[in-house]
């Protein structure tokens, strides 16, 4: 049975997402929406390991803007919905999720947003707390699984009573780690389905309907006291004020977590007035006023940027002038970047409070002995399909003179801007970039936001660079979700660049999530396959033609004609993700060898980058790691002397 | 009052499965000392992991204690650090282990892609014991995955590290505790196999089965 669907009363270990999904559960859900993003995917597939014994709909949309569409959709007509997505993921659903407020919903409709500070997983450390507040939402933070739990059920209801979508807002360490959670009864109700056009509001589900936008605008106004008294009264925000004290400590989600520790470890709980938070907005005013009087400083800890303290400090502003306020803007005892933990917390709070805490003596003995400690850099899996793909690039692009843009894009390929660890670059101006790179981890040159290569291609050579060719590399997930309209615009304005589509069929990197190329529904069903190649086509791509990524002479013939057209052209190249041919046909005795005879120790094969690929220094003498090897056949291909063959080892 | 356990490994060894393994223990053992009216326990497990990708390195922090709250542990307080491939548990000691901490290490290593093509060295197992030695740490080194190959399976070898651990005296519950986790948490495929890891894992601790390397071993620390 799934994890999410255990006895109530039982007291079991959830991941963050798991226990987020099972929220949702317990409130009756009717539909979820989302599309795949590390570190908020467990949510959906937590969702979908249960749908079999529920009565909800679920999808992976194609991005995160339709996903949210979906679920607005389903609360319009009257049902619970939710939708869950990374950080990132609030930017590309922007758009309706700014304009949905004016007029709220009917159902329950809960906003998961999964923030990664310290950018674990992600391209930016962004606070989307700001984008509640932007839009003006309710917005809760979890400080445990059990609350990310609870909240997300409550969360329902309060959707209902404020007529609005409810923000919840998660981290990495909330999303991806787990705790005990004691699990609650799951309500069999469902609200019913039903469309009424003028529901409380003329023209409810339509901006534009009279009389207008800025009426829905004071509609929303009109709901924030409201939302506001909920907050003060919410048991997710509790003040514990103690007598005398001259020093507070305001935490949110998991930092308070953090601060709770922060206080115990350094034994002073009797001396500081603990306002923990789990709505942060609207912040709980009353509960505030309370805190503030008295104090001569006020710390706030929370996980991200300011925002609290920036609220705070509004606040405190009108109502509390003397109190001086410490955080991560003025009076900075925080980072205002990366993320932050008990050690820092306690830290931070100590020097405040004037707390010497005794430096660990053994300091001077780990840096020393970090010294032999090897770093172990990210690479593809052995035996990946980009690998034949950047090889064949690498190649292809050798013919041509000048120093050659390679726009990247997000999913596991993204690692071909990564680097190695442990190599050497020199970075200076003169030499940032000379052809051939040493491995395909040092092949791109930018990398954004998903789908933002193809644009960025574009404006490099429309404005005129012709210093070398322009390339764009995209996977098929993403070129689904985010390149559509920028390979229009290519073929619309006549943009001298190659695009390169990596179809490995899966959405890979956040864990091997179905999408409209995979051939399989969100539930494992058959599925048509999204025609990749026909849609480049209809949209009037003249180059485009497909390569088997694990053929390189194949795969550099068709990349090289692409790049000696003039104006937008395509490669598909395709390659299952290995680990799905693996979890299909199980992996069988390595086959792959090295001669040592024939091998000249050249190296060329240590370039290709697979992991399953190695050498041996003394012997000079490139070698496979039988372990991870596929026998994909790859590193036979690069090898200049036929030293690596496939098979007849024993013969 | 708490036990801060941090399981190192390889992405695909098993180590996040490991640390659930020992969180759930603790949930199943408060369970049972909550009807004598003790005080609740909070178990968090912090883990990083996300990208698909295979070999990367894999920490999985597990928190027991009343007083827990955070899912990670502090620097310099793991009591125990369980590492499935060494090297790795040297990356994670250096930065956790507590001062009279306790590392037991899987002798055998997974090279990174970085010591693969000739950029940086693996340290020998003897500077790896050493290095954690001087940081207080006790470290006992043995064969994990070959007992695992003898149980069955070289993808047991996450369990054989759980029976060496429950062995060795570091965590608040039974040995009967974790193997019945040990059981809700494997394929049901691989019970036996997986109960015969745990017992060899506990055995080789107990030096009632050769193989544990000596230097600074502690029992029952």
């Amino acid at each position: 049975m799934s994890a999410i669907l255990q006895e109530s009363g039982k007291k079991v270990l959830l991941m963050g997402n798991e226990a987020i999904a099972r929220g949702a559960v317990e409130a009756g859900i009717q539909l979820i929406a989302a599309y795949p993003g590390t570190p908020a995917s467990e949510v959906c597939e937590a969702l979908i390991d249960a749908a079999d014994d529920s009565d909800y709909y679920i999808e992976w949309s194609t991005n995160e803007k339709v996903a949210f569409e979906v679920a607005a959709g389903a609360s319009i007509v009257g049902a619970r919905a939710m939708t869950a997505m990374k950080n990132a993921g609030l930017n590309v659903a922007m758009d309706t999720y700014m304009t949905l407020p004016y007029g709220g919903v009917k159902g329950g409709m809960v906003i998961v947003v999964a923030d990664d500070p310290n950018a674990h997983y992600s391209s930016t450390e962004q606070d989307t707390r700001f984008l509640a507040v932007y839009a003006e939402l309710p917005c809760f933070e979890p400080m445990d699984q059990q609350e990310a739990k609870d909240m997300t059920r409550d969360a329902f209801e309060i959707s209902e009573q404020l007529e609005l979508p409810v923000f919840v807002r998660s981290v990495s360490r909330i999303s991806h780690a787990s705790g005990d959670v004691t699990l609650g009864p799951v309500q069999k109700k469902r609200n019913t389905v039903a469309f009424n056009k003028h529901y409380k509001l003329p023209y409810r589900w339509n901006v534009y309907g009279a009389p207008g936008a800025v009426s829905k605008h004071e509609w929303l106004k009109g709901v924030f006291p409201k939302a506001r008294r909920i907050a003060n009264k919410s048991r997710y925000n509790s003040l514990e004020l103690v007598n005398g004290s001259k020093v507070g400590v305001i935490s949110s989600g998991v930092a308070a977590s953090y601060s709770r520790e922060a206080v115990s470890r350094l034994g002073i709980e009797d001396r500081v007035s603990f306002l923990k938070l789990g709505i942060v907005y609207p912040l709980p005013d009353e509960l505030l006023g309370r805190l503030l009087i008295g104090l001569d400083a006020l710390i706030v800890v929370e996980e991200g940027d300011p925002v609290v303290e920036q609220l705070v400090r509004s606040y405190a502003k009108e109502n509390a002038c003397g109190v001086r306020i410490f955080g991560k803007s003025y009076n900075q005892i925080f980072k205002p970047f990366g993320e932050i933990n008990t050690d820092i917390v306690s830290k931070a709070i100590a020097g405040v409070m004037d707390i010497t805490i005794p430096d660990d003596p053994r300091e001077s003995v780990r840096k020393k002995v970090s010294e032999i400690v090897a770093p172990r850099s990210s690479t593809l899996c052995a035996g990946c399909s980009h690998l034949g793909s950047y090889w064949a690039l690498k190649k292809a692009l050798k013919a041509h003179q000048g120093v050659h843009i390679i726009n990247g894009d997000i999913g596991c390929y993204e690692q071909g801007g990564y680097g190695l660890f442990a190599s050497k670059t020199d970075v200076n101006d003169k030499n940032s970039k000379k052809y051939p790179v040493l491995s395909p981890y040092e092949i791109l040159d930018t990398i954004y936001v998903m789908g933002s290569g193809i644009g960025l291609a574009q404006g490099q050579a429309q404005v005129g660079y012709k210093g070398g060719k322009v390339v764009a590399v995209a996977g098929d997930s993403t070129f689904i979700h985010a390149t559509l309209p920028a390979l229009v615009n290519a073929v619309y304005q006549k943009a001298d660049i190659t695009f390169l589509i990596f179809d490995n069929r899966w959405t890979a990197m956040t864990g091997h999530q179905v999408n409209p190329n995979t051939g399989l529904d969100t539930l494992g069903r058959k599925a048509r396959v999204f025609d990749i190649a026909g849609v480049v086509k209809s949209m009037g791509v003249e180059s485009v033609s497909t390569a088997d990524a694990y053929n390189l002479e194949e795969a550099e013939n068709e990349i090289s004609n692409a790049l000696a057209f003039e104006g937008p052209s395509v490669v598909i190249l395709k390659g299952e993700c290995m680990l799905q041919v693996l979890r299909r046909a199980k992996k069988k005795k390595t086959e792959t060898w090295v001669d040592e005879e024939t091998c000249t120790g050249c190296r060329q094969c240590i370039q290709l980058g697979c992991p399953a690929v190695t050498f041996n220094k003394e012997k000079k003498k490139a070698g496979i790691d039988e372990i991870n090897c596929t026998d994909c056949g790859l590193c036979e291909q690069v090898c200049p002397y036929s030293a690596i063959k496939v098979g007849g080892k024993h013969k | 009052m708490s036990i801060d356990i941090i399981v190192a490994g390889v992405g695909g060894q098993g180590s996040i499965l490991a640390s659930h393994i020992i969180a759930e223990a603790a949930i199943l053992a408060d369970s049972g000392s909550r009807k004598n009216g003790k005080k609740a326990v909070n178990v968090r497990v912090g883990e990083t992991f996300g990208a698909a990708m295979r070999g990367g390195a894999v920490a999985s922090h597990v928190r027991i204690g009343d007083d827990v709250y955070g899912p990670l542990v502090g620097k310099g307080q793991a009591d125990m650090v369980l590492a499935l491939e060494p090297l790795e548990g040297l990356r994670i000691g250096v930065q956790y282990i507590a001062d009279g901490g306790i590392a037991i290490l899987n002798r055998e290593g997974f090279a990174p892609v970085d010591v693969k093509i000739g950029a940086a060295r693996y340290p020998s197992i003897e500077q790896i014991t050493k290095a954690l030695e001087r940081l207080g740490a006790s470290p006992v080194v043995f064969d994990a995955t070959s007992l695992a190959i003898e149980a069955g399976t070289a993808k047991a070898m996450n369990v054989v590290m759980l029976g060496a651990a429950s062995a060795s005296g570091v965590l608040p519950f039974d040995e009967s505790i974790m193997l019945e986790a040990v059981k809700n948490r494997v394929p049901k495929k691989f019970l036996d196999v997986n109960v015969e890891a745990f017992r060899l894992g506990k055995e080789v601790y107990a030096g009632s089965k050769p193989g544990m390397s000596q230097q600074g071993k502690k029992q029952n620390a």
